[in-house]
């Protein structure tokens, strides 16, 4: 699973700090998430998308979505 | 807050009975000894980076502990009593062939645990976690 979680998150001004502390969670695990290693819980992914002001698709590619648009 | 207390009370704990078990042999350690008190600083670091990195947290005013660090905790637990068993049938048969006093083996073995636990969760923090 891909993401662009950096790319919306500079778009917004906002950094690691800021959206750990907005979603909930440690830096280090947005740190894991924009480095591809984790995949988040629902709920998660959920809350990103809702600060980051998008929806889930748009924030978390799945891979059959990749393979589609390749 | 309350847990990093008590991972601090514990590694504490272990650094005041390893002081005891070294003062009442008189300072005479034998060379596994030397071994095993190394192995015992590295697992108090272990405990100091863990301590520390949730008080950093807390500093930021982030959580303590959030869904990854307990995923990582958890799959880290479960590897490690995998390997864990197989461990201590190594050291059976290590007892078998060269008997020792079973104190020493249980201290082994409890060592051991520790340091696989320790791995564990280092290879996977650094390897990360997908969901397969």
């Amino acid at each position: 699973m891909d993401n662009r979680i950096r790319e919306l998150r500079a778009r917004h001004n906002l950094t690691q700090d800021d959206l750990a502390r907005r979603v909930g969670v440690r830096r280090e695990t947005i740190v894991f998430l924009e480095k591809g290693k984790y995949n988040p819980s629902l709920k998660l992914a959920w809350d990103i998308a809702k600060v980051l002001e998008t929806s889930i698709e748009e924030v978390f590619i799945f891979e059959e979505n990749l393979d589609q648009s390749g | 807050m309350k847990k990093s207390y008590l991972l601090i009370f514990m590694a504490l704990a272990v650094v005041f009975t390893t002081g005891v078990w070294l003062f009442t042999t008189g300072f005479a350690v034998s060379q596994l000894g030397v071994i095993k008190f190394g192995v015992i600083g590295l697992l108090f670091a272990f405990a100091l980076f863990i301590v520390f990195s949730r008080f950093k947290s807390e500093r930021r005013g982030e959580p303590a502990e959030d869904e990854l660090s307990k995923k990582i905790m958890m799959k880290a637990s479960s590897l490690a009593f995998y390997i864990s068993i197989y461990f201590w049938l190594g050291l059976m048969y290590y007892s078998d062939r060269e008997p020792d006093e079973p104190r020493h083996l249980i201290g082994m073995g409890i060592l051991g645990m520790a340091v696989i636990f320790a791995v564990c969760w280092l290879v996977i923090r650094w390897r990360g976690i997908k969901n397969g």
